[in-house]
């Protein structure tokens, strides 16, 4: 398995090679044998990768530390669940598992439009596998090929790093490489669009389902990670500012960018160039984040310099389709000229616009912070810090700006909107958000940023439920029907439009979360079996939490374990048994020379969490010697308020993200009857 | 063995490839028949226009005498479009819109399909949606 691997990955780069020529080719010559070759190219590579990955995968559990890529991220003890997750766990296999998802997702775009779309897919299809292309390429010859072999063969493997066997770091990184690769696919039809000269709206449309597919395994991807640094790293937080964060996080602000001009341009035929470059640039982040993260250039600008190789294909990958784009869309200037224009300042659009440029602000906010330490160090020798106080001093204001317009924007009518409208439509929900804020001033709420950002959450979640009262009424007079089914016609017959504010109800319960943090409680206590500490929660409940003592686990062989230790709480809240928490210290075995691990006990309800850290114990005394009087050990407790918005938030996006990924009813209809006979005045009573 | 197994792999894999250019198998290269044109896309943006401006009315996001002048210029931009696509003359298209308003005001024309169907219909003889309900809904 392991050798038909590696000669599966082999054969991929010619194949991926040959349907890149000739997707190009065949689409320039208008001959359909070579780009039928080309789509089989696609499929075929699909098949190699998928061979390519089951190898690793078979190396993996077959111990096979002969080598280098199993040696160094795993061991003969390792659960099975993560041997199989090995795939992503590191450099290597991470890039060959973007390149699986590339190919599945081409090939399913290739698939669904065997029928359809067609004067797009040669170029669609070369655009693809020139990406394939690249990452075979990197996998090949930039000495990070996974089946690359040691020469020798030790008896056991470096073991994985014990804070990635977690669950949600399990998860994390296909979730996100999802979202990158999903991207490909409307990049590859932008890129189309610009080869072929069919510039109007129709690759928007075709790619929109893919666009938000994309957003969508990204936001989760984020989230995903934001949950594990939450439950793993045991410091308490869930967002550092940390340069591998921000690669995820950059192409996310300019697909949700994306997200939003692309409705315009459907709409109202404008910002299409805008469109184009932002395509460009989200796909050159993907690729960037994966760069980024997978290239070394993180740990340190010194290590990455054994790693030159595999910088500079990336490098110039990225300048070649920046290049590439570039010109294209110069050269296609004339035709991409906007069918109207924006007809008023408060418009719609211009809300529209505005969120974009905003986006856009924050991207190259996060992308300086991001990068000057680097440069810095790279070319001055000069280690500059880029802490979160930056992060945050730029991105708070541009944050709640955006949180701002998520309220206008929707009521503002397109083209143009009248004083006396926006009088009308804003009286409500600023008046319910300036009582919201008076009592939080009463309750003694001095924060300003959260404060506003409570005010500002308040002030878009009441537009949108005037939004759905006034919609479901218009619906239900002009159906005539009772308000469940007028509710529920609303949304089906736009999903995109109510899904759309599902979302954005979830990006409020998340900022919401984020205010919270001025409030967090943290106190730090050393205490004997026995001794009883004392929290005050923000929200006014005590936490009484009574240390039991230390039990210890020795070589508990199942979960790779050399010991833990875990300290036994009760918690009392407000005076009422609630339950347990049992905070850890843990060593695995492994030989990657990890020191011992932390694991928090965390116990969550509604309105906050409470977050139990063992920072110190006398571990020789506990473990060593299994002293009962060494039990002593120094907590750390912390009160999180709001915390829980931020999984919730993440879950009410994802509705909204499925209702508007949901296939519609009205392409069902109209692919059931043959010609849709229905007049605008029939088109325009749908809503 | 294992060389046996590389050269089947690879020469199936070369096989699938160069079948479709050997054997002259073409891939589809033209649009389909019921894919949008440029104009047709054009005349979706503007009919889009038409709804959403009718949608903001509804919803109280434009004043009387804004939709007024809205609609009639999103009206004259649809007919346009629509002209263009399907190279109906005006006259025609005029009457065309003219009984679907009035199927619409007696309640004929479909609500969920627009079919047009003949006076004193119970049902829509399209898709089956009962036509009784929507009498009141005239005003649409």
């Amino acid at each position: 398995m392991n050798v038909l691997g590696e000669l599966a990955l082999w054969t991929a780069l010619p194949v991926a090679a040959w349907g890149m020529v000739l997707g190009f080719l065949g689409g320039r010559q208008n001959r359909g044998d070579m780009v039928r070759s080309a789509e089989r190219a696609v499929y075929a590579t699909f098949g190699l990768t998928i061979l390519a990955s089951l190898g690793v995968i078979d190396t993996f559990l077959n111990d096979r530390f002969e080598y280098w890529y199993v040696a160094s991220y795993s061991s003969r003890d390792l659960a099975t669940f993560y041997k199989i997750s090995g795939l992503w766990a590191g450099q290597r296999g991470s890039l060959l598992f973007w390149l699986l998802l590339l190919a599945l997702f081409s090939s399913i775009a290739v698939w669904s439009n065997s029928r359809k779309n067609r004067e797009f897919m040669p170029n669609v299809v070369g655009t693809l596998m020139t990406v394939q292309t690249f990452f075979l390429v990197v996998l090949l010859f930039a000495d990070v090929n996974p089946f690359e072999q040691l020469g020798f063969t030790p008896v056991d493997g470096n073991g994985l790093n014990p804070q990635l066997q977690n669950y949600w770091m399990t998860i994390h990184p296909p979730t996100l490489y999802l979202g990158f690769t999903a991207f490909s696919i409307p990049f590859a039809f932008g890129v189309s669009a610009l080869l072929t000269g069919r510039l109007d709206s129709r690759w928007i449309t075709v790619t929109r389902k893919w666009t938000l597919l994309s957003w969508f395994f990204l936001s989760n991807g984020i989230v995903f990670g934001m949950r594990w640094a939450y439950e793993e790293l045991g410091w308490g937080g869930y967002w550092f500012w940390d340069p591998v964060e921000n690669a995820s996080l950059l192409p996310w602000l300019t697909a949700t960018a994306f997200l939003h001009s692309i409705q315009i341009q459907e709409n109202r035929g404008m910002l299409k160039i805008w469109n184009m470059g932002l395509v460009l640039m989200t796909f050159l982040l993907t690729i960037f984040a994966t760069f980024l993260t997978r290239s070394g250039l993180i740990e340190s600008v010194h290590t990455f310099a054994q790693e030159l190789k595999i910088a500079y294909i990336f490098l110039s990958f990225m300048f070649f389709i920046a290049a590439t784009g570039t010109i294209l869309i110069l050269y296609r200037l004339p035709k991409l000229r906007s069918e109207s224009r924006i007809e008023s300042f408060i418009s719609r659009e211009s809300a529209f616009l505005f969120n974009n440029l905003v986006l856009l602000a924050a991207t190259f906010a996060v992308m300086w912070g991001t990068l000057l330490p680097l440069i810095s160090e790279g070319f001055m020798g000069q280690e500059i810090s880029v802490g979160p106080p930056f992060f945050n001093r730029v991105n708070l204001p541009i944050g709640l700006f955006l949180l701002f317009l998520m309220g206008v924007g929707p009521v503002i009518a397109w083209r143009k909107a009248t004083p006396k409208n926006l009088k009308k439509n804003f009286l409500g929900p600023v008046i319910v958000a300036a009582v919201v804020g008076v009592v939080l001033w009463a309750m003694g709420i001095r924060h300003g940023m959260a404060l506003t950002t409570f005010i500002t959450s308040t002030f878009v979640m009441s537009i949108i439920v005037v939004e759905f009262w006034k919609g479901t009424r218009a619906r239900s007079r002009i159906e005539g029907s009772g308000v469940l089914p007028a509710f529920w016609h609303l949304v089906t017959r736009n999903r995109r439009r109510w899904g759309g504010y599902i979302v954005h109800v979830g990006i409020v319960m998340i900022f919401t979360a984020f205010a919270g943090a001025p409030w967090n409680v943290d106190v730090e206590q050393t205490l004997d079996p026995g001794d009883v500490a004392e929290i005050t929660s923000p929200f006014g409940h005590t936490y009484r939490l009574t240390y039991e003592g230390m039990s210890t686990n020795i070589n508990d062989r199942e979960q790779n374990l050399a010991w833990q230790a875990v300290a036994l709480m009760t918690v009392e809240k407000d005076g009422r048994r609630v339950g347990t928490l049992s905070p850890e210290k843990r060593q695995y075995l492994n030989r990657n020379g990890n020191p011992n691990a932390t694991e928090v006990g965390i116990r969550s309800s509604v309105a906050e969490d409470l977050y139990v850290i063992l920072a110190d114990v006398d571990l020789e005394g506990v473990v060593g010697r299994n002293d009962p009087t060494a039990q002593q050990a120094h907590f750390r407790f912390m009160v999180k308020p709001l915390v829980g918005f931020i999984w919730g938030g993440i879950m009410v996006l994802s509705l909204g993200g499925l209702i508007g990924l949901w296939p519609s009813a009205e392409k069902v209809r109209s692919a059931s009857t043959s010609a849709p006979s229905s007049g605008p005045a029939v088109a325009a009573a749908g809503d | 063995m294992a060389l046996f197994g590389a050269l089947l792999l690879v020469s199936m894999v070369v096989v699938y490839l160069l079948q479709p250019i050997v054997q002259g198998k073409s891939a589809l290269m033209q649009r389909d028949y019921d894919e949008t044109t440029e104009a047709e896309a054009r005349r979706r943006i503007a009919l889009l226009a038409l709804r959403d401006a009718e949608f903001d009315y509804h919803t109280g996001k434009l004043d009387q005498a804004d939709y007024s002048e809205l609609k009639s210029r999103l009206a004259a931009e649809a007919l346009e479009a629509i002209r263009q696509v399907e190279g109906v003359d005006e006259a025609d298209l005029e009457a065309e819109i003219r009984k679907v308003r009035e199927g619409l005001r007696e309640g004929r024309a479909c609500g969920s399909c627009g079919h047009l169907n003949p006076a004193g219909s119970k049902f829509c003889a399209a898709c089956g949606t009962a036509l009784a309900a929507r009498e009141t809904a005239g005003s649409a």
